[in-house]
């Protein structure tokens, strides 16, 4: 009987392992297979030889280096800046005695509620005015700003909970403030930092409304709007789009599998009290 | 205290917006220093027709916003090619493409125009859909330029009225087509169907036939819901025995509970009813229906004569022909036709370079026509061209379309360009929802008739 | 508790630079889309002041509207429901499995996944048989032909399409914040409360319940803040068609201010979802500080 139930429940965890790989393994059968073998649309079964040339192809045709780049890039300055910035205010918030710490919580998490979408015409006229249009910067700030209030959150709930001797013994050494939050707060917190890296990075390497929308420039286009136009371009080539596909998730992919445990980790470390 | 709070306060505030606008400044560099070029020099006077080489030093980069992303299509080669063109016979000016697919391009250039941002050369539609651009001062008006190497002289007499307001011309066409049904010879053989429909009856029993074979009867991608709305126009065309339908309901002299709106919503639900379309055609868009016919899927496919290249460069090249669409219910002309003219270049009136980029447009504009029959795709072209279609090569589809062109008696724009926007979509989405339910069809042209009321 | 007495400076110092650039970015627009959706404007041509007008229009006029707002908040209720179930995955993991983390990151895969892919897939499996519809195809081989449907294009049951692949995506997402949650649980409780007899599901019952509360709230506040703002997934496979039959409030907002060029118009809706956000969000957090409350 034990084991019968136990075999139930290993039966539960194995159907979402396959419902939730699957798609990758779709993605990259689809990937190699011709037009045909796509349209004929049967679900499982393996390509008769691998197209590799879809993938020759699409990145020859996709200028993939280089949106790739622009989104590292991208990618790269939102989140040092969304970990620095988030992760003081945090520290503020969780540990200083002050009146507005409370308003200024709530202000942030107000920020959850706020769909992108509907900023997109303030922000232009914004951006037109101190004149970033069309350069990085146009996507780094509005990323940078709505990430943080998640980061906050996460942030400064496990902040509160880092004992509190660590700091007094610092400061009765003499150590400033900014020193304390340096050199033991920041190391301390490199759980949820992770946590909060993943989670920005997953909106923002996948964000392309505002991208298409500020950048004009093909030199500064980032990849998932690449992505997002050679999917839609208009004679299709189902086959080329899988491999551009494939390319476009695998750097996300690459990094999740890396930092996977760490996420877990900071996930626990980070979300304990909101 | 309290006071020098206040001042920390400010500093901090104050050091932060300038490290922002230090880092804007950095990050902009490009195109600010373009700028400050653009202001300093006093613009050129009426310099350089298209063909010169201007020797000036003036540095221009003219931001040329497109919707041809494909890479294998003619349309983009055309771009690029006379881009670099021009780029070559003028080192100071530098084209810079923004290119989208449809969709974001009308997205973005809203926004832009929302926030008065409009990029030096962008693209609209004709008639309605650009009129508000117009009505809001954005876009330059073109006729000097169009005067300059006989630009104007090229267009089909009549073309350029679609993009005229109040006596000025504001954009340039990149075509001018009409609606046609294309159909695959191979699968109307295989059903035993001897000769194209001409009358709705006859299309209506050759969909069942085809239907019977297993055989897609009509092609289309209904989740871009203009497909069947451009499809349905058509069926209004004949219903209303010609053309200008909207015209008159916009003029008070019709509504949309007409007879003829009525009727022409009865025989498009028949043609749903007898299965003429493929299953699941709400969530197919444009591109993938579109497909459905190229990969011989599907016996008809009724769209835009711009098709026509990429039929001819697809798996079914040599087995499509093409026919007007059929009279329904023994009203209206085989040979009027639901007209389209091509999107256009348009040129925004705050343009930092307004006299480059109509120098610009010139040429391009001017040349082409020439490449886009290089290219093979100068079926439906808005211009005219030098040179015959058969001895160049082109396919007998292609011969066929161009016959229909000189057919042409008239018709209509399609809804989107006659209706406001509000409107417009209201529309579409109750045609498309024809598509999933059998709907009263006076209940239709109710839903019409207050939405055209409601947003007059 | 909060320990450091800092002078106002310093706390300037580490608040307002993000602040500022906060207030700038997403405050400030979104209180100009606030007045915006008091105006009758095109986004183009000069607006008129129509106070409100446009409220007045899309709670009493507007045919669309009300149906969108019923479907997402039944998206709402629907990812919120599914936040026990991922907690009692998460249980079991804890209890069955020494190295859960794998399993989790395995799940958590299709959340890295842009909505452009996931949306491509969900759109194959869905097709009709005559496309290889996988969905159509598993039924037809399994004798349930009559069980067949366009899943996407029949408007009773395209939405509930829809919801089924959110659920999907986000499964992995909900059950790595319920699985951290367990996990931080202390294994002394746990012992404690078995030398007290407590074992399996009353341990579950007496310990893991109050003391998961907080992370719980989390989920089910992210899930409805998500699911109200639903978007790209909506966009991707139906565009909210057939019909209007998939429109959600961010995509009817969408439609609105781009497609019909009703500017102030799509901005009220938009208003409209920043407050029911908030309300729902406050409510959610009263119920569960009582909820927690009644634990302690």
């Amino acid at each position: 009987m034990r084991k019968f139930k136990k075999g139930i429940v290993y039966l539960l965890f194995a159907i979402p392992v396959v419902t939730q790989l699957y798609p990758l393994l779709w993605l990259l059968l689809y990937s190699l297979k011709t037009n045909e073998e796509i349209m004929d649309g049967s679900f499982f079964s393996f390509p008769k030889t691998f197209q590799w040339h879809n993938y020759s192809e699409a990145y020859t045709s996709g200028s993939y280096l280089k949106y790739l780049s622009n989104s590292v890039f991208v990618t790269g300055i939102t989140m040092i800046c969304v970990i620095v910035l988030a992760s003081m205010v945090a520290y503020a918030i969780s540990r200083f005695r002050w009146k507005y710490g409370n308003i200024v919580m709530t202000i942030f998490l107000m920020g959850m509620m706020i769909p992108m979408q509907a900023t997109l015409l303030p922000l232009m006229i914004i951006f037109k005015n101190i004149h970033v249009l069309n350069t990085h910067l146009s996507l780094i700030l509005p990323y940078v700003a709505f990430s943080t209030p998640i980061a906050v959150f996460i942030l400064s709930g496990f902040m509160r909970d880092i004992p509190h001797e660590i700091e007094e013994s610092a400061f009765i050494d003499g150590a400033s403030v900014y020193r304390i939050f340096r050199s033991i707060i920041l190391p301390v917190s490199i759980p949820p930092v992770m946590t909060v890296c993943i989670l920005t990075f997953i909106n923002i390497w996948n964000e392309y409304i505002l991208a298409a929308t500020f950048i004009s420039s093909e030199k500064l286009k980032t990849l998932p709007f690449g992505v997002y136009t050679f999917v839609s371009q208009y004679s299709v080539n189902y086959g080329n789009i899988g491999a551009f596909l494939v390319m476009g998730a695998l750097p996300v992919i690459l990094i999740y599998f890396f930092l996977s445990n760490k996420i877990t980790k900071g996930m626990v470390a980070g979300a304990v009290k909101g | 205290m309290v006071n020098r709070q206040m001042k920390t306060t400010f500093t901090v505030a104050l050091t932060a917006a300038m490290a922002l606008s230090v880092a804007a400044c950095g990050n902009s560099n490009d195109n600010s220093k373009n700028n400050a070029a653009a202001s300093t020099a006093p613009d050129s006077t009426n310099s350089g027709t298209a063909t010169n080489t201007t020797k000036s030093d003036k540095k221009v980069t003219i931001t040329f916003q497109n919707i041809y992303p494909d890479p294998t299509t003619p349309s983009y080669k055309m771009v690029h090619e006379l881009k670099d063109q021009y780029e070559k016979e003028h080192p100071n000016v530098k084209i810079e493409l923004d290119t989208l697919n449809t969709d974001q391009q009308k997205v973005k250039l809203k926004t832009q125009a929302a926030s008065k941002e409009v990029p030096d050369i962008t693209i609209v539609n004709p008639a309605a859909q650009m009129k508000p651009f117009v009505d809001a001062g954005l876009f330059a008006p073109l006729n000097d330029m169009l005067d300059q190497n006989g630009l104007k002289d090229t267009y089909q007499s009549g073309l350029l009225d679609y993009y005229s307001f109040n006596g000025n011309v504001y954009a340039l066409p990149d075509g001018n087509n009409i609606e046609v049904v294309y159909y695959n010879k191979d699968l109307f053989a295989k059903a035993g169907i001897a000769k194209t429909p001409t009358t709705f009856e006859e299309m209506l029993k050759d969909v069942k036939i085809l239907k019977d074979k297993g055989i897609t009867p009509l092609a289309i991608g209904e989740k871009d819901s203009w497909t069947g709305s451009f499809l349905f126009m058509n069926i209004l065309l004949r219903t209303n025995g010609g053309p200008g339908f909207l015209q008159d309901v916009m003029d008070g002299k019709k509504t949309f509970e007409d007879p003829a709106f009525v009727e022409a919503v009865d025989a498009f639900q028949q043609l749903v009813q007898a299965g003429a379309f493929p299953d699941g055609a709400t969530s197919i868009d444009a591109n993938a229906g579109g497909n459905i016919f190229k990969s011989g899927k599907a016996a008809m496919w009724v769209i835009g004569s711009w098709e026509t290249g990429a039929v001819d460069a697809s798996s079914v090249a040599g087995k499509v022909g093409a026919f007007q669409f059929p009279t329904v219910n023994g009203k209206g002309d085989p040979n009027q036709f639901m007209l389209a003219p091509g999107s256009a270049f348009a040129i925004s009136a705050n343009s930092e370079h307004l006299q480059e980029t109509k120098d610009f447009l010139n040429f391009f504009a001017s040349n082409l026509p020439k490449k886009q029959f290089e290219l093979k795709n100068a079926v439906g072209l808005g211009q005219k061209v030098d040179g015959d279609l058969k001895a160049a090569g082109y396919s007998d589809l292609a011969i066929t379309i161009a016959g229909l062109f000189n057919q042409v008696k008239g018709g209509d724009l399609s809804f989107d360009n006659t209706m406001n926007p509000a409107t417009s979509q209201v529309h579409l989405s109750s045609i498309q929802n024809l598509f999933v339910q059998k709907m009263d069809s006076a209940a239709v042209a109710k839903e019409h008739q207050t939405a055209f009321e409601a947003n007059k | 508790m909060k320990v450091l007495k800092v002078p106002a400076r310093t706390i300037a110092v580490f608040v307002l630079p993000c602040l500022f650039l906060y207030v700038c970015l997403v405050f400030i627009p979104i209180l100009v889309s606030l007045y915006t959706g008091l105006l009758k404007w095109d986004g183009l041509t000069s607006a008129t002041f129509v106070g409100f007008g446009n409220f007045k229009n899309m709670f009493f006029n507007d045919p669309v509207f009300w149906p969108s707002v019923r479907r997402t908040l039944l998206y709402a209720v629907a990812s919120m429901l599914e936040i026990p179930l991922c907690l009692g995955m998460a249980i079991l993991l804890n209890r069955y499995v020494k190295r859960g983390n794998t399993l989790v990151s395995i799940y958590f895969t299709p959340v890295i996944l842009s909505v452009v892919i996931i949306g491509q897939l969900w759109k194959t499996i869905y097709n009709p048989a005559s496309m290889g519809g996988m969905l159509n195809g598993v039924l037809i081989s399994l004798g349930l032909n009559s069980w067949t449907h366009n899943w996407l294009t029949e408007p009773k049951i395209a939405m509930f399409a829809l919801y089924l692949v959110s659920l999907w995506q986000f499964f992995g997402y909900h059950l790595l914040i319920q699985y951290t949650g367990v996990q931080n649980i202390p294994d002394e409780l746990y012992e404690a409360a078995k030398i007290d007899g407590a074992d399996g599901f009353k341990a579950d019952r007496y310990i893991t319940l109050p003391l998961i509360v907080p992370i719980f709230k989390i989920s089910i506040v992210l899930a409805f803040i998500g699911s109200l703002q639903a978007f790209d997934l909506v966009m991707v496979m139906t565009a909210g068609g057939p019909a209007h039959a998939t429109d959600v409030i961010s995509t009817h907002m969408y439609n609105s201010s781009f497609m019909s060029l009703k500017y102030g118009y799509g901005s009220a809706i938009a208003s409209f979802l920043v407050v029911v956000c908030l309300v729902f969000t406050g409510f959610i957090n009263t119920i569960f500080n009582r909820i927690e409350r009644k634990f302690n």
